[in-house]
């Protein structure tokens, strides 16, 4: 197990995703004459560039999609695979970093809500763990949520470092006042500032009571029709 | 979701205990088909149903789950050396996110997921979206089953049977079925006598192949040499079976044109050729190119070309040659002649093109008809008089020797090449007189540039030599210097010796 750093350093860390594994959440969403994939997935940052056309066609040929969209997906993971590599020398500040991660998510016919406290300074962590006993402790039996809920989680963690970059960035840019400097940061923790408070009421990890119902994950099965009407809503927002 | 569990548990479905023996009969209930339809929680009960050919007494109402007998090595429970092996990835921690637990995890739920519904095909598509993995990963390790037949493997989902393969598929049937019944398909072992597929890589065998009749496994040279066989095999229960390209798959004529042409057209490009040819792989088309006669090799090129193909084929003829030597090289019809100058000449010409060496031939003939042939010779025997005539007297010997083949095979060979139409052998005839000239001429300003090239090197050999000769005389200078001065020196120690005796004298006597 690493170490975890001191919680109260403010020192920059390398850009990368704070998990255990530099995966990034690649979402798909092409369209290809009246034909609409939408798809979402975790992929290995590192693994060789010559896998993403072969995933592609394989993706292609697997769902029988026409041939325009094995290039269209290659180029989509691409673009998002270079735009996490642009992240890639800089820097993040990883304060006190706890932060609420919401799940809002419909696969299929099971619906879930739930939202819970993430440790962005562990980068041990893992949403693939997590999903896996999410789903076991609820008795979940679609097999897709699973990967689902971590892809949630990690598209979170991902906006959130990218998030963490700019405010480093920030800081570096307005390390001339320090006032400056100062507000840029407590922007950034307030999050983590308001858990402090949370936490040194009690001096204890229990939540109060009141909060319980909030923190609580909910998972319903929705029937065909609904699934149906919830699909026909979606589409029609962006149309 | 079917998520059928039997009724009484089979076993506590937290645990994963070791390959237990089946469960008491009592348990099986026609549910209990749909064993394979394992709930995700329950990873005790698909070992059961895994029926290789094992003597395991297996439920007659079960779904069966085939997998082919060079897959035996596979359990549930771990991970097997021959995993190790091809997904090394996982097991050398090069990354944290492979890990072996991780490829477990990846590898159980891929093969419940087949067996859930061991008839249809699983697509990759489809078991990535319910695994939560990096899809690369998962793609690795689907791909690694699929080839080991440990997924989307069924008797009756192939297509082409090859020997081994049914065979397997009885004998698993006949396990499985031998306390059921007769098994119902009993195809007949269809051998296709010229596909050789190989029992570990599943590639197609092509060049040698390694048979053993012990257990009926074709492995392909390089996994018989890997030792990619089972545990039960020796190597010396395999026997080598050797197959030519030419028996697998027959080069049709359309596809030699093709090849031809694409040679022609990217020369040492493979890449481009195999494209070009289609169907074929570069290895393939290598192969095939090299062991073709050498007349067809510029077949479809112009006239020029076909003219040197016939004396080509004529000098194949004669020479009985033409398939035994392997790697001659492509372009040059001239290519066995003995003169390796003339070998270049012709290669550099064929290399070039037809038209492009008549221009130069014709441009390079102007230039030495001015210059004059006695003028050329005298310039040869005047640098180093007898090599040079030789030289010459040589190279003329040879162009004349193969103008005179040349006209000769052209004139006889005319109708032996196969591959032309008779319209236009009849024009090769036709243009007969202006080839040989142009032959001639080429031949001639080849041979010209050639020696060209050596005069060059005589004179550049004759500089060093005079260099070296204004060593050896500085060399002398420097010697007589030191010889003069040694002298000198002998000269004035005498001297002073003979003033020092007189003043010694001098002074005894004083």
């Amino acid at each position: 197990m690493k170490p975890l750093p001191s919680t109260s350093s403010k020192t920059p860390v390398k850009f990368r995703m704070p998990t255990s594994e530099n995966l990034v959440p690649i979402r798909l969403d092409i369209e290809v004459g009246g034909q609409r994939f939408k798809d979402a997935f975790t992929w290995n940052i590192s693994d060789p560039d010559s896998e993403v056309s072969v995933f592609a066609k394989r993706t292609q040929k697997d769902l029988k999609l026409p041939l325009a969209f094995a290039t269209q997906i290659a180029q989509s993971i691409q673009t998002q695979q270079t735009e996490f590599r642009s992240y890639k020398g800089q820097e993040m500040l990883t304060g006190e970093k706890i932060v609420p991660i919401k799940l809002d998510l419909r696969v299929n016919r099971t619906l879930i809500k739930d939202q819970f406290l993430w440790d962005l300074n562990n980068f041990d962590s893992d949403p693939e763990e997590f999903s896996k006993t999410f789903c076991n402790d609820l008795g979940i039996e679609d097999p897709e949520v699973g990967p689902a809920v971590a892809f949630a989680i990690r598209e979170q963690l991902y906006e959130i470092a990218i998030q963490s970059v700019a405010t480093a960035r920030e800081s570096r840019n307005a390390k001339k006042g320090r006032r400056g400097e100062y507000s840029s940061i407590s922007r950034s923790t307030g999050a983590a500032l308001d858990l402090m408070k949370l936490f040194s009421n009690r001096y204890s990890g229990v939540r109060k009571r009141k909060e319980w119902d909030v923190f609580e994950p909910m998972v319903d099965m929705l029937s065909n029709e609904e699934v149906a009407a919830l699909e026909s809503m979606v589409e029609r927002k962006p149309r | 979701m079917a998520s059928l569990e039997p009724p009484a548990a089979v076993t506590p479905p937290s645990s994963k205990p070791n390959l237990l023996p089946l469960p008491s009969p009592t348990i099986i209930t026609p549910s209990a088909a749909a064993l394979a339809a394992v709930a995700p929680t329950t990873s005790s009960s698909s070992p059961a149903t895994l029926s290789v050919a094992t003597p395991l007494p297996t439920p007659s109402d079960a779904e069966l789950v085939h997998i082919p007998s060079y897959s035996r090595w596979f359990s549930l429970d771990g991970i097997s050396e021959c995993e190790i092996r091809c997904l090394p990835e996982f097991f050398d921690s090069r990354s944290p996110s492979r890990n072996p637990r991780a490829y477990k995890y990846i590898r159980d739920s891929i093969i419940k997921q087949f067996r859930r519904n061991p008839s249809s095909k699983i697509t990759f598509t489809e078991v990535r979206k319910t695994l939560a993995a990096d899809v690369i990963s998962i793609r690795r390790v689907f791909d690694f089953l699929d080839a080991w037949g440990l997924i989307n493997y069924s008797p009756a989902a192939l297509s082409k049977p090859l020997k081994w393969e049914e065979k397997d598929s009885k004998t698993s049937q006949h396990a499985a079925d031998s306390p059921a019944g007769p098994s119902s398909d009993s195809t007949p072992p269809v051998r296709e006598t010229t596909k050789w597929l190989c029992g570990s890589c599943k590639s197609v065998c092509s060049i040698a192949c390694f048979a053993s009749d012990k257990c009926d496994l074709t492995l392909c040279a390089r996994c018989f040499v890997r030792g990619n066989y089972r545990v039960g095999l020796s190597s010396s229960d395999f026997r080598r079976v050797e197959i030519s390209d030419e028996m697998k798959t027959d080069w049709t004529e359309k596809e030699t044109m093709q090849l031809l042409e694409a040679v022609m057209h990217y020369g040492d490009d493979w890449k481009k050729v195999a494209q070009h040819v289609g169907g074929r792989s570069e290895k393939d088309c290598i192969t095939h190119f090299i062991k073709l006669p050498m007349g067809e090799k510029l077949a479809g090129s112009a006239e020029f070309g076909s003219g040197i193909n016939k004396l080509n084929q004529m000098k194949d003829d004669n020479s009985s040659n033409s398939s035994s030597s392997g790697k001659r090289l492509c372009l040059s019809p001239l290519a066995d002649a003995s003169n390796p100058i003339m070998a270049q000449a012709a290669f550099l010409s064929a290399l070039a093109g037809t038209a492009v060496a008549e221009a130069a031939a014709q441009a390079a003939v102007t230039a030495v008809s001015k210059v004059g042939h006695g003028e050329a010779n005298a310039h040869f025997r005047s640098l180093h008089g007898v090599q040079g005539l030789q030289i010459t007297r040589a190279l003329r010997r040879q162009v004349m020797s193969y103008v005179f083949l040349y006209s000769d095979a052209s004139i006889t060979s005319n109708g032996s090449n196969k591959l032309k139409s008779s319209e236009e052998a009849r024009s090769g005839v036709n243009t007969m007189p202006e080839e040989k000239v142009n032959v001639e001429e080429e031949l001639r300003t080849v041979a010209m540039v050639q020696m060209k090239h050596i005069q060059e090197k005589i004179i550049h050999f004759e500089e060093i030599d005079s260099q070296i000769d204004k060593e050896w005389k500085q060399m002398e200078q420097m010697r007589d210097i030191l010889f003069y001065d040694q002298l000198n020196l002998l000269k004035h120690e005498r001297s002073i010796r003979k003033t020092g005796q007189q003043a010694a004298e001098g002074t005894r006597a004083g």
